[in-house]
């Protein structure tokens, strides 16, 4: 099957206050195709947000390449970084990052507003998400009117929006109970799979890879071990 | 389209609150320095604006309508037979002392004319006939003197200049910048009541053209058969009485120095509670940036909210304003506010917060999307 995200041996360094360098990624490869699952797991400092954050193109790489859909994220043309965040992927946030003053439907909406989707086309995806998770009963709802599930479910919503190939999330079940985080992850899993959606779940929750095809472990700055889920 | 910019901007409304005020306070402040300052200086000129003449022949750089010097009052004649005048008069623009019933003494401003109904001065009367003025020892007195004279009523006595002189008419809005009160009084009466100085002379002569008549011909001929004069058309005459108090006495720099004052408070403001509301929702703009964002979608927003905190503000501040002219009206002075100055005021308070706005611009250029992924 052909990858939808490549990330090609991928270094990253980070420049400290005194001129040294300090490493974080050191050569990780991977590949997410559509329909796959996947968990990434490591211990804290082992650079999993760094890495998500290059393969969703917010953060260039040190070194090495990351293909979105066949394209590469050229570091070198940084204009062309949010064309493919826009295009290509979808974001779940640990802490949601939802707009405090939007409701949730308009959550939904303004993410496909930016990419370019307006009026009853947007507000009609936004709809078809909201259902999808959910929350039909709660899109008139602000997120500080919503539980920590609900506000995930819309963060969720927002990142199938639009119906990006490549959804990245990072630790979405940290700030939820073990019973909501549970069925969010289920969710998720079924949503993904049903729009046959690649899911990079960044995590230190155990209970994430009973819903994933493959997990990876990365450690000081290297994918130490790549396997089929048990 | 989900307007984010509104949405968040009201979404704190203590902070709009501030963000508005300070915008409001800056208006009103830019509103009423400078409407005060256009009223006073509207004294300056008023009886210029208001008098039926199209060119004012003055004694050579006389400084403003106030400040009159004498020439002699047969000038006249030459400037009659100048071909495309209608009509020319002479006029006495004086000083003049009046002994009040309590024993003080206070200055008038005469303005003396043969006739008074052919020249549109004064505009404004509200009791008395201005023909009667030619049949003694009579005078019509403006309304503004009962600040400097106290109450007066027709029929009542001054002694102008030694002179017992009775009022027969008084005005409404006649001014002069020196607030000293303008009375009306019969040309030839005028040089008698200081013949040293007035006897066979006038101040000004009054030209009306005929129709069709060139201005500029006109007056470039009166000027070439009185050399010793100034010749002016009523604009530039008016212009340069203004000019003399906005230049000699710092009335105008004093304006200018409020209204640099006011923009600077209300863009300080502004852009206080615009970057301080930028750096509370960085990480929103981080989750723009991250959903395919750029800069300039956030440019937008904080411009969107910049431009609504203008109009807002830009309404209360002249709301406040306008809402202040029966108090300033009052204590006897004019607020006068011109729709093409409230439109520079309203695109002003616009570029004013596009301007405190830029500051957060350079704050959200470098925002790192990475930080929608820390806790």
């Amino acid at each position: 099957m052909t990858p939808v995200l490549e990330a090609i041996d991928v270094f990253k360094e980070y420049r400290e206050g005194r001129g040294e360098t300090v490493p974080v990624l050191k050569g990780v490869s991977l590949s997410l195709s559509r329909g796959e699952i996947v968990s990434l797991e490591g211990p804290s400092g082992s650079g999993k947000t760094t890495l998500l954050s290059i393969l969703g193109c917010i953060l260039t790489a040190s070194s090495g390449r990351i293909v979105v859909e066949g394209e590469e994220a050229d570091p070198k043309r940084p204009a062309r970084l949010p064309e493919i965040r826009k295009k290509s992927i979808g974001f779940v946030f640990q802490q949601f990052n939802l707009f405090p003053s939007l409701t949730a439907l308009e959550n939904v909406e303004y993410a496909l507003n930016v990419k370019g989707l307006r009026n009853a086309t947007a507000r009609k995806e936004a709809e078809r998400v909201l259902d999808a998770v959910g929350l039909d009963d709660r899109k008139h709802f602000l997120p500080r009117d919503l539980s920590g599930g609900q506000k995930q479910r819309i963060a969720i919503a927002r990142a199938l929006a639009g119906r990006s190939p490549i959804l990245l999330a990072d630790e979405p079940t940290a700030n939820l109970d073990s019973h909501i985080g549970g069925q969010i992850l289920e969710m998720f899993r079924a949503l993904a799979k049903k729009e046959d959606r690649a899911l990079l779940i960044v995590t230190h929750d155990p209970k994430v890879r009973t819903v994933s095809d493959r997990v990876l472990q990365i450690r000081d700055g290297s994918i130490a071990e790549d396997g089929i889920a048990a | 389209m989900v307007d984010l910019a509104t949405k968040s901007l009201l979404h704190d409304k203590l902070r709009f609150l501030i963000t508005v005020s300070g915008v409001a306070f800056a208006v009103t402040l830019v509103f009423v320095q400078v409407g005060l300052f256009l009223g006073l200086l509207d004294n300056a000129s008023i009886t210029i604006e208001h008098i039926d003449a199209d060119l004012w022949v003055t004694s050579r750089n006389t400084p403003n309508v106030d400040f009159a010097h004498t020439f002699p009052d047969t000038q006249v004649k030459r400037v009659r037979s100048v071909p495309g005048v209608a009509r020319a008069d002479n006029l006495i623009v004086w000083f003049v002392t009046m002994n009040l019933p309590s024993g003080a003494q206070e200055g008038s401003l005469i303005y003396a004319l043969d006739d008074f109904s052919l020249w549109n001065i004064p505009w404004n009367v509200m009791e008395g006939d201005l023909a009667d003025l030619k049949r003694g020892q009579y005078f019509f007195l403006d309304d503004s003197a009962v600040k400097r004279y106290g109450p007066f009523a027709v029929g009542e006595y001054r002694e102008i200049m030694g002179q017992r002189m009775k009022i027969i008419g008084r005005t409404k809005h006649a001014r002069s910048f020196t607030t000293t009160p303008i009375t009306f009084i019969d040309f030839d009466r005028a040089q008698t009541l200081n013949p040293q100085s007035l006897q066979g002379k006038t101040t000004y002569i009054l030209v009306k053209l005929a129709p069709g008549a060139d201005p500029q011909a006109v007056k470039a001929e009166i000027a070439r058969r009185l050399p010793y004069n100034d010749v002016y058309t009523r604009k530039d005459w008016a212009a340069r009485s203004r000019r003399y108090w906005v230049q000699s006495t710092g009335i105008g720099l004093n304006m200018y120095i409020t209204v640099f004052l006011g923009c600077l408070v209300g863009i300080v403001v502004v852009a206080q509670t615009l970057y301080t509301s930028t750096m509370e929702h960085l990480k929103e703009f981080g989750t723009v940036k991250a959903i395919g964002g750029g800069n300039f979608d956030i440019y937008r927003i904080l411009a969107k909210q910049a431009s609504i905190a203008a109009v807002a503000g830009f309404i209360l501040g002249a709301l406040m304003a306008y809402a202040m002219r029966p108090a300033i009206t009052k204590i006897d002075l004019k607020l006068i506010i011109p729709p093409a100055f409230v439109a520079i005021v309203f695109a002003g308070s616009v570029v004013m917060c596009l301007a405190a706005a830029m500051i957060s611009f350079k704050k959200v250029a470098s925002i790192d999307p990475a930080l929608v992924f820390r806790a």
